[in-house]
């Protein structure tokens, strides 16, 4: 489980998140949305230590990140926090030079310290259960776009984290692929898996997120269940984001 | 009905006119001599006391010539290396060099009667106990001016010898160990060595010759007129008195005034034939394929130097703290700004000075190295740049440390990037071998401007070195193309199987 407690961040003298908090359940999925810039991929990336936050607390699975540990710590702290959370970038930035099998085998190896044909056996499961067991030895240029993007899923998977963020993760995609995609990421919290996935699209969320945070400005302005959120939204900003037509 | 003119005064006319010709002519005519200055002490030299002035016993012997001949002297410096190609070219009229009158030249120009007779001294350190004369020099490396009397002599008794661009770089190689005797004439022994306290002369001055002056075949008007001139100074003392001020005067000197006035086939000139360039053609492949191998060798060190040193400096200059940014930026500049000539140079005189003392090959290898590190590096900082930041983020979002992220995720894309200017680059440092003639490394180009200026083969030598080059340099392309193609072709066969699949 995931809990964000007043996270504030700052760049180049922009305040980009203002004290946001929110909490998600082990295997459930948190949809966030809003309107850009609204600090959705910001806040991503302070969950999974791309970026250091400059107020506030995280805490996932037991690693905890402080804007008040010192330089080395935080960064020891990001190190553990990248064990249990994985992350599917809206540009995927799949590694060119190597396969999909070599994408994926890559940090088991290298960094989990794996043996070679564990970590392929394993691979090789993933690309099946993405629907790409043939896939194997291509190379991410001759892929399509969703294709490419399930690759980039299962080599977030290969290092067995407990949550996987998402950003954006249909806007590769043709309208037909989205539900696929929306079952594919259902079976992850069936096997135990927490999700934030970040999106413009409410109707993708719509029928994958148990809890919507929507988000402008910086801040959480309201934070509850997908229905709940979608149909009975209790804040002015939030109605007026959703009758825009998102 | 033309008017008749009176002959006496037709022929008055007419010398006249020669006259007017005459004088014109004396008054204007020139005797433009070329010779190399650099390090061409005591023939002609800048005055080290005032150096835009030249100074020399031939420069005061030309000025007698001149004078003699009614002409006034041109100095045109050049390069004793293709002297004789530059009077070909007519740059100058002749040349008064401490010319040898050598069986190759005379194929090639025509000689004046000799104005001196020289010996050759062998040099040797100090410390010196095992060369005594030449032939203790088998089986050691002995250094002289290219394309001379000397190296003929020694080619000739296959002796391995170096040729230096100056009598200077010969001499300081001597003393710093480089080489293990220097053989040259003795106006530049006592020059050069003589005073030198940590050398000293090896037996005595050994098989004479002479110096002439060379002009252009067909000028024979020329040469009557500079064998005349030279009769004269020898005559009314005027080249006594030069010689002695340079205290280059003795008995043989002596002995070929004496000739003056002895019977023309009494007295042969003196040893005219010492120096037979021995040029054969099997040898002559033999010393370029040698040369070539030096260049190779050059080339691959210098660039295996170039290629690792340049991943630490790309490094250092992107991402390092900031003094060792400004340190890497000085070093790409220096190295870019300045003449890989002059770096070479540095490295083989300079350093010494510091007690650091190399081979001559090995100061080229290190030198290009060091020079093409700073290109290198430029290359893969673009490289590294043209990497979109993304491909960090994924790697570091898989745990990568900045470490492992550079060598499995970053490095092997760079590389491809990097691979056609690296290619580029290789083959101009192919070339930039030949400035190793700087510190007298027997590489390719320098083999074939010695052997060409030595034998005048320009043509034929210049096809067998650009069939070396080439037979190098071709393998390289066709390696280089193969590599990217590979590339290329991986990603054609994917694109092939999404079609089929498709």
């Amino acid at each position: 489980m995931i809990r964000v407690e007043q996270v504030k961040k700052t760049i180049g003298g922009n305040a980009i998140l203002h004290g946001i908090s929110f909490e998600v359940a082990a295997r459930t999925v948190l949809g966030i949305i809003g309107g850009s810039g609204s600090g959705k991929t910001t806040l991503l990336r302070c969950l999974n230590g791309l970026e250091r936050i400059d107020g506030g607390a995280i805490d996932c699975d037991g690693v905890r990140l402080e804007a008040t540990l010192d330089e080395a710590t935080y960064r020891r702290r990001v190190k553990e926090l990248r064990r249990k959370v994985g992350m599917v970038f809206q540009h995927l930035h799949l590694f060119p030079h190597l396969t999909a099998l070599g994408n994926i085998t890559e940090a088991p190896v290298h960094v989990a310290g794996r043996s070679r044909r564990e970590a392929e056996a394993h691979a090789q499961e993933l690309l099946a259960a993405v629907g790409l067991a043939r896939a194997a030895a291509r190379y991410p240029e001759s892929m399509s776009g969703g294709e490419q993007q399930r690759v980039a899923i299962a080599r977030a998977l290969a290092m067995r984290p407990n949550v996987l963020l998402f950003d954006e993760p249909t806007s590769a995609l043709d309208p037909r692929r989205v539900a696929e995609m929306r079952a594919l990421l259902r079976t992850f919290t069936a096997d135990g898996h927490t999700l934030v996935v970040v999106s413009h699209s409410i109707g993708f969320l719509a029928g994958l997120a148990d809890n919507l945070l929507y988000m402008e400005a910086g801040a959480a302005v309201e934070h509850g269940p997908t229905d709940q959120l979608l149909h009975a939204p209790q804040d002015a900003r939030t109605k007026e984001f959703l009758q825009q037509g998102h | 009905m033309p008017r008749k003119v009176s002959p006496l005064i037709r022929l008055a006319g007419v010398l006249l006119c020669e006259l007017c010709l005459l004088t014109a002519a004396h008054a204007q005519a020139e005797l433009r001599w070329g010779a190399d200055p650099s390090g061409g002490a005591p023939y002609v030299y800048a005055d080290p006391a005032q150096p835009d002035r030249y100074i020399g016993y031939e420069y005061e012997m030309v000025a007698a010539l001149a004078a003699a001949m009614g002409r006034r002297p041109v100095f045109v410096p050049t390069d004793w290396e293709t002297v004789v190609s530059s009077l070909q070219r007519g740059e100058f009229d002749v040349i008064v060099n401490g010319l040898e009158p050598t069986a190759d030249r005379a194929r090639q120009i025509l000689f004046s009667k000799p104005y001196y007779v020289f010996q050759l001294q062998l040099t040797v350190r100090r410390d010196e106990t095992r060369i005594n004369s030449l032939a203790d020099c088998r089986a050691r490396t002995v250094g002289t001016l290219g394309n001379t009397a000397a190296s003929r002599l020694l080619a000739k008794e296959q002796i391995p010898f170096r040729g230096y661009a100056d009598p200077v770089g010969a001499y300081r190689d001597l003393e710093l160990k480089r080489i293990d005797a220097v053989l040259m004439d003795v106006p530049m022994e006592m020059f050069y060595a003589r005073r030198n306290p940590r050398l000293k002369a090896a037996g005595e001055p050994f098989q004479p010759g002479t110096y002439v002056v060379g002009l252009r075949q067909g000028d024979d008007r020329l040469k009557a007129e500079v064998d005349a001139a030279i009769d004269q100074i020898m005559r009314d003392g005027t080249l006594e008195r030069i010689l002695r001020k340079w205290n280059l005067w003795d008995d043989r000197q002596a002995a070929l005034r004496a000739q003056l006035d002895a019977p023309p086939t009494a007295a042969p000139p003196p040893a005219f034939e010492l120096t037979n360039a021995t040029f054969n053609w099997p040898e002559a492949v033999a010393r370029l394929g040698h040369a070539a191998l030096i260049t190779v060798l050059l080339a691959f060190g210098a660039m295996a130097l170039a290629v690792v040193l340049g991943m630490p400096l790309a490094l250092g200059q992107s991402k390092g703290p900031g003094w060792l940014q400004s340190l890497c930026t000085i070093y790409v500049e220096f190295f870019r700004g300045t003449p890989v000539l002059v770096q070479l140079l540095f490295l083989y005189f300079g350093l010494p000075r510091l007690g650091v003392v190399m081979p001559g090959w090995l100061t080229a290898l290190i030198g290009l190295g060091l020079n093409y590190a700073a290109y290198e590096s430029q290359v893969y900082r673009a490289a590294l740049e043209a990497i979109p930041r993304g491909q960090w983020e994924a790697a570091y979002t898989l745990g990568m440390s900045p470490a492992l992220a550079f060598r499995r995720v970053i490095m092997p894309q760079a590389f491809r990037i990097a691979l056609p200017p690296m290619t580029n680059d290789f083959v101009s440092l192919f070339k930039d071998t030949s400035v190793a003639f700087a510190i007298s490394v027997w590489e390719l180009a320098t083999a074939y401007r010695e052997m060409a200026n030595a034998s005048g083969e320009f043509l034929l030598l210049g096809v067998i070195v650009s069939a070396f080059y080439l037979a190098m340099s071709l393998p390289m392309a066709h390696l280089a193309r193969r590599l990217e193609r590979r590339m290329q072709r991986r990603q054609v066969v994917e694109q092939a199987a999404v079609e089929v699949t498709a």
